[in-house]
């Protein structure tokens, strides 16, 4: 279990991070999301110990990570952001080392390194130089050694980074395995990311938390204009005029002509409605196919504008009226 | 802290550094043997652990230039300072890495007291005397140099840095005999880790400056140690 309560840290007179305070208890998978400079990292170096809060505590398995250091950190396993590797060692000697400097015991040094580096994929590599290795093998070494020894608790900065698309789904995978039996923070830019290994995610800016909850109810929250691009093929006027007959519909338009006889259009549904099947028993008893169908992405900046505007206005995102969207910025 | 000293053996010589600083070693040794003995014809060690006691200054900063530094520059300070190891046992592992190698080197040099032995009568007791003596100057060097190793990301600046206060340190001892107040000679004196030596030099095994230099080298591991510590709240 971690408990975070308060923490401030400034750099300088620069706001680090301002009053963070969360839990994540056993066993429970959390993403940190946050633009560049947000505070995830600086959140982390605190957690383990690395930095000090000016004000704030954080408790390992109810340890203080100032008052009884050496104690808590035995429970934490931890990936910085720059994997911390010795570039004059062979991985083999890396492991073995941050197997003593962890002061594993109970289990058996071979067998337990194999173990570490068969779930990161580092097998092939195990013998070779880290200096010598690839940008993605060095963060699957920073991560074989924040799972040495089995800690309870997994703080991942960025673990994803640097890894080619095939690698960050094994990694997520493996993240994801781990989870079953651990409790993990992971940060990332990435909302997908949280979508596809957490339960729940801490989006923090500029210092702060602003959202806190389980990745589908933020999507929801940040798509809450439920907002389609749908590609029909039929006459432009006629599907206007049937996508806007759609019970719950409240706003469509064609937005360009895509391929030949269709037509792009943006559906934007009443909150809380799905339109989806509606939408296209509609234009199925009309005999207009839909080619395609997708909810509008929303940038991370976009999404955090909204999160933002709506802590501080204490109005749902939901709520807001169509015009005041269309000033926005997202493209169509 | 056996992890972290074992670590960084091995890691002075899979880098030239231990090598460098093995030799370094050696040529001097050899040079001042050659010289003193050969050409004075005497096989006076004294000349010798004099010569080794300045030459010392100029060679272990090779040995504790990147003891931090390299860490910093590399974030493994990070592993390090979140693994289940206090400060102080990061700080005594890193030291003791160094103050081995360097026992290396000091070992290597009994061959000149084999030759020696060999010519001549050699005095024994103060042979080693002056090795005991030796291993805690150079524990204070060391000590010195990790200290200023942890205030910079940069090896050379960190290697300069410590050659500068071993010259600020020696100008101190060249003082002593320049002026006469009472009070200021006190204080240069007990400034000064190469004034202390000549008792030993001269054969007499002098435990009050032994501890001084145990000292010595203990406050500059404690501020090494604050170091690491204030490094948290910047
Ligand atoms: N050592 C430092 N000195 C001064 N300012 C710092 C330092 N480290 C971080 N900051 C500042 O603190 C804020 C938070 O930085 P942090 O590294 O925690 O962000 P992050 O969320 O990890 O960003 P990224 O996604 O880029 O890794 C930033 O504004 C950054 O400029
Ligand atoms: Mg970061």
């Amino acid at each position: 279990m971690i408990e975070v309560s308060g923490l401030t840290k400034t750099y300088g007179k620069k706001r680090g991070i301002d009053r963070i305070s969360f839990t994540v208890n056993d066993g429970e998978i959390v993403g940190f999301l946050g633009p560049n400079g947000a505070g995830k990292s600086t959140t982390m170096n605190i957690i383990t110990g690395y930095l000090s809060a000016n004000s704030g505590a954080a408790r390992i398995s109810g340890l203080d990570v100032l008052e009884n250091p050496v104690e808590a950190k035995r429970h934490i396993g931890y990936l910085p952001e720059q994997p911390p590797l010795y570039l004059d060692m062979t991985v083999e000697e890396y492991l073995s080392f941050i197997y003593d400097l962890k002061k594993v015991s109970g289990i058996k040094r071979s067998e337990h390194l194999d173990e570490v580096i068969n779930l990161v994929g580092l097998t092939d590599q195990y013998k070779r130089l880290i200096r010598n290795l690839s940008k993605g093998y060095k963060q699957r070494v920073g991560m074989a050694q924040a799972l040495v020894g089995n800690p309870d608790v997994l703080i991942l900065d960025e673990p994803t980074v640097g890894l080619d698309p095939k690698q960050i789904i094994e990694i997520r995978n493996v993240i994801k395995g781990l989870g079953k039996d651990r409790t993990i923070i992971l940060s990332t830019h990435i909302l997908q990311e949280v979508s596809a290994i957490c339960e729940r995610v801490l989006v923090i800016n500029n210092g702060q938390i602003v959202a806190d909850d389980r990745p589908d109810n933020l999507s929801a929250l940040i798509t809450g204009d439920r907002k389609l691009t749908v590609r029909v093929a039929g006459p432009r006027e006629s599907v206007r005029r049937i996508l806007r007959g759609v019970e719950g519909v409240q706003y469509a338009d064609a937005t360009v002509q895509a391929e030949e006889g269709s037509y792009d259009f943006l559906v934007e549904a009443r909150p809380n409605v799905d339109v989806r099947k509606p939408m296209f028993q509609a234009l199925a008893q009309a005999g207009y196919p839909i080619l395609q169908l997708k909810s509008m992405d929303l940038s991370l900046e976009d999404i955090f504008v909204k999160l933002v505007e709506a802590k501080r206005g204490n109005t749902a995102p939901r709520a807001k009226t169509p015009k005041k969207q269309e000033t926005g910025k997202e493209e169509f | 802290m056996t992890a972290i000293m074992k670590r960084d053996l091995k890691g002075y010589f899979t880098s030239p550094l231990g090598y460098v600083f093995v030799a370094a070693y050696i040529i001097v040794m050899n040079a001042t043997f050659y010289i003193t003995s050969i050409m004075n014809a005497s096989n006076g060690l004294t000349t010798v652990f004099n010569v080794m006691l300045y030459s010392l200054a100029i060679i272990t900063p090779i040995l504790t230039m990147r003891t931090f530094s390299e860490d910093y520059k590399q974030k493994t300070d990070q592993l390090l300072l979140t693994s289940p190891v206090s400060p102080s046992g990061i700080v005594l592992g890193k030291f003791f890495a160094a103050f081995l190698v360097f026992v290396f080197g000091l070992v290597l040099t009994i061959v000149y007291v084999i030759i020696c032995q060999a010519f001549g009568k050699v005095n024994m007791a103060s042979v080693i005397g002056n090795y005991v003596a030796i291993l805690g100057v150079a524990a204070v060097y060391i000590s010195i140099g990790v200290f200023i190793s942890s205030l910079t990301e940069n090896q050379l600046i960190s290697a300069i840095a410590t050659l500068a206060v071993f010259a600020l340190l020696l100008i101190l001892d060249l003082c002593y005999n320049l002026v006469n107040t009472a009070w200021i000679k006190a204080v240069l004196y007990w400034l000064s880790i190469y004034r202390r030596y000549n008792t030993f030099i001269m054969g007499v095994f002098s435990l009050a400056d032994f501890v001084y230099y145990i000292s010595v080298t203990a406050v500059f591991l404690f501020l090494t140690v604050r170091m690491l510590e204030k490094k948290r709240w910047s």
